[in-house]
């Protein structure tokens, strides 16, 4: 019976298999290969024009019609009073959403439908959302176009989703023990959510949150449609000025003719580059950090 | 201002929080048994400062306005302003610019002779506005006063408080949701006044800048639109993402070791997180120039710079970590007893993977691929910097192409005339995109939460 | 270590020991399997059973940070042999498992797909008859011949287990490894896989993991006895219900621990 196996034919077969075998995990391995590659690519690039533009005037300018002049802090400082009002918003509604539909809400039709939704917003492209602010925050309630509020109330439309999602998992992952025993000596549910099972998703939902903000901070087509793409010189001071983003400050710039602006822009998608990777390198760090296996 | 009396409005309640928990304790101190903990009865009494006093704020700046403008409109300098309601408007809107900020440069002249009886207005509203609120919190704060006592229930009113918060948050997602269709289809509706949807749905030419006069419906037919979406996004790029994407997952899930996946997965995952701004930049800088050049040496006629090659293929490059992703976690949903029966009958580690745990993945990698299509659909920037502003029917992947996105922002940027159907359509597109992705993604979710129960 | 040597023994074991990391699963087990017999492997939960079962078909291999120690012949050639192809080795011992696993693919795609990996048939015709043939071995044949195009999955669990059973047969092993093959089935089910596997235990060696001693008793000739690892007895199986040697196989038959 076994000769099956032994004769000479069988054998080539077998080593024709086998050299199928690792031309496979080859490609498997030139997947990967290829696209960190393009990664690799893209971020040299990004670093050859755009490092020797990092200096202090750079990071510390505002926007300016000459390259040479063009800095960096208005735009920052625009993502930074936005990413604030996307935070305060999206975040408390977030987790108070991700508490509800976890904890207390009865199974029905209308708790269905704020499940689809919320699973559909997340995968909503963001320029809709920009559709959403251009009609109702700028024509319909007649906010400032332009201004840090209109697009981190935009953005926060948009971020709520992904933390009310990343909160849900975050909530069940806190096994149910925790809960009996906290109702067992008393507590209200309230209370068992509040005091015993929050604290312990804190983490979960934090990842998340960063996550979400991080999408944020690089968003640009929602921010074209409701104006913030006005060249702004002057730093925003609160947020009700007309300001502009980082993401944004690097579209502008990259539509500028003159050469000097490819080294603004590379050095402005430096800078957007390393707050993301901090905010990523963050997210990663507090969930090794806090991942407990119950 | 209204900063300001906010903050007073919290203070306030801060105030009678500790008041409350002063005066329960002392209670407490005096009894062995009372319904609620001190605590509770600060949130209450703090609630019923704070919330009537916020309600009363909400009405005023509804109700508070109109009056202001009423009483500007009666001033002297008011009554010489034009009667014309859409130039009275903009006069007053105007006008409340100067009067919140002096270096306000406005269009019309009467607006800034009405701005200090503007401002005056306001600024007695305003306060009497103030002093409702304040009235209100006392009112609400002093009904709680009485109420902190032994038998009063104040952690159940506390807890149902609560609750409505929870609920109110998530019927925020609901309210984005219908606040998307209500706004998308209400704009787009407008457009549908003046271009009808067959013409805009089923035309073949699409050129809004000539759109005057009667040949509307000549100009908005979108399927150039949509032809130039479907082929960068949905062929282009998912011809890049689907094969690099797979590949890489099977080799992350099958072949690598536990560290190197812990080490190759996060930075696979890298490509998700960069902007598509940096994409587009990329595109635009790099990937066009390359391909035209290539194109030209390869012998193409003028090849254009901006290309639906390069936009796809970045984009597929920025879809990669997505479709391996859901492709890992589709693998990883099939049993090991499913590739175990493969292999041990014999079958390679390729052949398991090809001829079983792929086709039992399908259906998860299958909606995985239909949300990476939601995506990249859906994706602007890359194709703003890339793709060109061309709506043409082509099957050259060398020439410039326009999509649905890219026709949005160009819509909605630059000089627009509010309510022309030039600005509208892009309404009309954004219906059409929101449309095509939801049901993508309510197919996709489907299909995902049916083949996870499936090998549960 | 007690061991009989068998005379026509196919696979033999000589001081195996299978590493999981650092930790020792199987400590030093040799053991003969004969031809045309079946042996049954018993023991408490967690005893090594398994690991001991996988490493006769090289299935072990496919774990990572498993690791096997000592010598392990089929036909007297070693399997752990450079020149051994687990691809081969795997066909000619092939494997059934606790849980019935088929492809989600037809009951004929199911028994085709080994032959077809191993290129065994050239033509339609071949391929037919190799599945009617693994069918019919696996008692199987009757109720499926008309349903053959349906889903492997839509049979019922015995059905499954002797289409994963003509699944194995199909590519002509010489040793069917079967690991707690009945443990999912109910009574009826069980009984029909227990006559299949006396119908089957001429043409191929048979080695079964069982957790009842019923069972063990009633469709082997030989049984092993493993414990913490070590494989403490091996004999005929009439001896070692009735007669065991060792304290620890007496304890286990008769029910004191496990
Ligand atoms: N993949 C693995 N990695 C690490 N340890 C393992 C692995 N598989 C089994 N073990 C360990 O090896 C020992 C033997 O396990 P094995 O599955 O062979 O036992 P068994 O006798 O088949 O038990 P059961 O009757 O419950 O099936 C156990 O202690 C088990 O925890
Ligand atoms: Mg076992």
């Amino acid at each position: 019976m076994s000769n099956t196996w032994k004769n000479p034919d069988m054998a080539r077969r077998i080593a024709r298999r086998n050299a199928a075998e690792r031309r496979f995990k080859a490609l498997g391995l030139g997947a990967i290969v290829l696209s960190l590659l393009f990664l690799a690519v893209l971020l040299f690039i990004m670093l050859k024009n755009g490092l020797g533009g990092l200096d202090w005037a750079f990071l510390s300018g505002s926007d300016a019609t000459d390259a040479s002049a063009a800095g960096v802090w208005g735009a920052a400082k625009g993502s930074f009073l936005t990413m604030v009002v996307t935070l305060v918003l999206s975040f408390p509604m977030g987790v108070l959403a991700a508490i509800y539909l976890e904890e207390f809400a009865p199974r029905n039709r209308w708790v269905d439908w704020v499940e689809v939704s919320i699973n559909n917003l997340a995968a909503v492209p963001s320029i809709i959302f920009g559709l959403l602010g251009l009609a109702v925050f700028i024509n319909t309630l007649g906010m400032a176009r332009s201004s840090p509020l209109v697009g981190g109330l935009t953005l926060a439309l948009m971020t709520m989703p992904v933390i009310v999602i990343s909160g849900r998992n975050a909530i069940k992952a806190v096994p149910p023990s925790i809960r009996t025993a906290a109702l067992g000596v008393g507590a209200s549910p309230v209370q068992v959510v509040f005091h015993h099972v929050l604290p312990l998703a804190l983490p979960g939902i934090l990842t998340g949150t960063i996550i979400g903000m991080a999408r944020a901070l690089g968003e640009t087509a929602p921010l074209l449609m409701i104006g913030m793409r006005a060249f702004v010189a002057t730093p925003a001071s609160g947020i009700n000025d007309p300001s502009s983003v980082l993401p944004m400050q690097i579209f502008l710039w990259s539509d500028e003719i003159d050469r000097g602006f490819v080294q603004n822009t590379s050095a402005a998608i430096i800078v957007l580059l390393v707050f993301l990777l901090a905010m990523n390198g963050l997210a990663i760090y507090l969930r090794n950090k806090f991942e407990t296996r119950w | 201002m209204t900063a300001a009396v906010l903050l007073a409005a919290f203070a306030l309640g801060a105030i009678g929080w500790f008041v409350a928990r002063a005066r329960a304790r002392l209670l407490y101190a005096g009894r062995e048994s009372m319904h609620s903990m001190p605590v509770y009865h600060a949130w209450h009494l703090a609630l019923w400062v704070v919330l009537p006093a916020l309600v009363v704020w909400g009405l005023w700046s509804v109700i508070a306005p109109p009056i202001v403008d009423g009483v500007v409109l009666a001033s002297p300098a008011g009554t010489q302003i034009p009667t014309d309601p859409v130039q009275r408007a903009a006069i007053l809107s105007e006008a409340r610019g100067i009067a919140a900020d002096p270096s306000f440069i406005g269009f019309y002249d009467q607006s800034s002779t009405i701005a200090a009886p503007m401002r005056a207005a306001q600024a007695r509203f305003g306060l009497i506005g103030t002093v409702l609120m304040a009235l209100a919190a006392l009112a609400g704060g002093g009904y709680a006063w009485t109420r902190v006592t032994g038998r009063f229930p104040a952690r159940t009113r506390v807890e149902r408080a609560v609750m409505l918060t929870l609920l109110a948050a998530s019927l925020l997602a609901i309210l984005t949701t219908l606040g998307i269709i209500g706004s998308l289809v209400f704009e787009a509706g407008l457009f549908f006044r003046d271009v009808s949807p067959i013409a805009f749905l089923t035309g073949l030419h699409w050129a809004p800048a000539n759109a005057v006069g009667d040949d509307l419906n000549a100009n908005f037919g979108a399927v150039p639109l949509f032809w130039g979406t479907i082929f960068i996004g949905a062929i282009i790029a998912m011809i890049v993402a689907i094969p690099l994407g797979l590949m890489s997952a099977v080799y992350l899930t099958q072949y690598a070791d536990r560290r190197a996946r812990k080490v190759l997965k996060p930075v696979l995952e890298i490509l998700a997180g960069i902007p598509t701004v940096v994409y587009g930049y990329f595109a635009a800088l790099t990937v066009a120039p390359f391909i035209r050049d290539l194109a030209a040496s390869l012998g193409a006629q003028n090849p254009s710079t901006e290309s639906a090659l390069a936009a796809g293929l970045v984009m597929g490059v920025m879809i990669i970590p997505f479709v391996s992703s859901m492709a890992d976690d589709a693998i990883a949903a099939v049993p090991r007893a499913m590739a175990d029966g493969s292999l041990a009958m014999g079958a390679t580690k390729s052949e398991t993977i090809k001829k079983v745990l792929l086709p039992a993945a399908l259906p998860g990698i299958v909606a995985g691929v239909m949300l990476a299509v939601s995506r990249a659909i859906g994706e602007t920037m890359i194709v703003v910097m890339a793709a060109g502003a061309a709506a043409r029917l082509s099957l050259n992947p060398l020439e410039s192409m326009t999509t649905v996105t890219y026709q949005i922002v160009q819509l909605l940027t630059g000089d627009q005339e509010f309510n022309s159907p030039k600005t509208l359509s892009a309404f009309a597109l954004g219906l059409v995109l929101f449309v095509v992705t939801l049901i993508l993604n309510i197919i996709a979710l489907r299909v995902v939460k049916r083949f996870r129960e499936a090998y549960e | 270590m007690p061991e009989a040597k068998l005379p026509d023994s196919k696979l033999t074991a000589r001081n195996v020991d299978v590493f999981y990391g650092d930790k020792k699963a199987i400590d030093d087990v040799s053991i003969d399997i004969g031809n045309g017999v079946v042996t049954a492997f018993i023991g408490p939960s967690g005893c090594g059973k398994s690991t001991f079962l996988r490493t006769l078909n090289r299935m072990n291999d496919t774990i990572a940070g498993a690791r096997v120690t000592g010598q392990i012949l089929l036909d007297g050639e070693d399997i752990y042999d450079r020149d051994m192809d687990p691809v081969a080795l795997r066909a000619r011992v092939g494997m059934v498992f606790q849980k019935p696993n088929p492809f989600p693919k037809s009951i004929y795609e199911n028994v085709a797909y080994g032959p077809r990996i191993h290129g065994l048939a050239q033509a339609k015709p071949e391929m037919d008859a190799i599945v009617e043939k693994a069918l019919t071995r696996a008692g199987l044949w009757n109720e499926v011949k008309d349903r053959l195009t349906d889903a492997g999955t839509a049979l019922s669990g015995g059905q499954q287990q002797r289409l994963c059973i003509a699944r194995a047969v199909a590519v002509s092993p010489e040793v069917i490894l079967m690991d707690e093959p009945c443990s999912a089935l109910d009574p009826i089910a069980t009984a029909r896989i227990e006559e299949l596997i006396e119908d089957l235990k001429d043409r191929y060696a048979i080695v079964i993991v069982t957790h009842s001693m019923q069972q063990a008793a009633r469709v082997s000739q030989r049984t092993a006895f493993f414990h913490l690892g070590k494989m403490v007895e091996y004999g005929d199986t009439d001896q070692i219900f009735t007669n065991p040697r060792e304290e620890r196989t007496k304890d286990y038959i008769t029910g004191r621990y496990g």
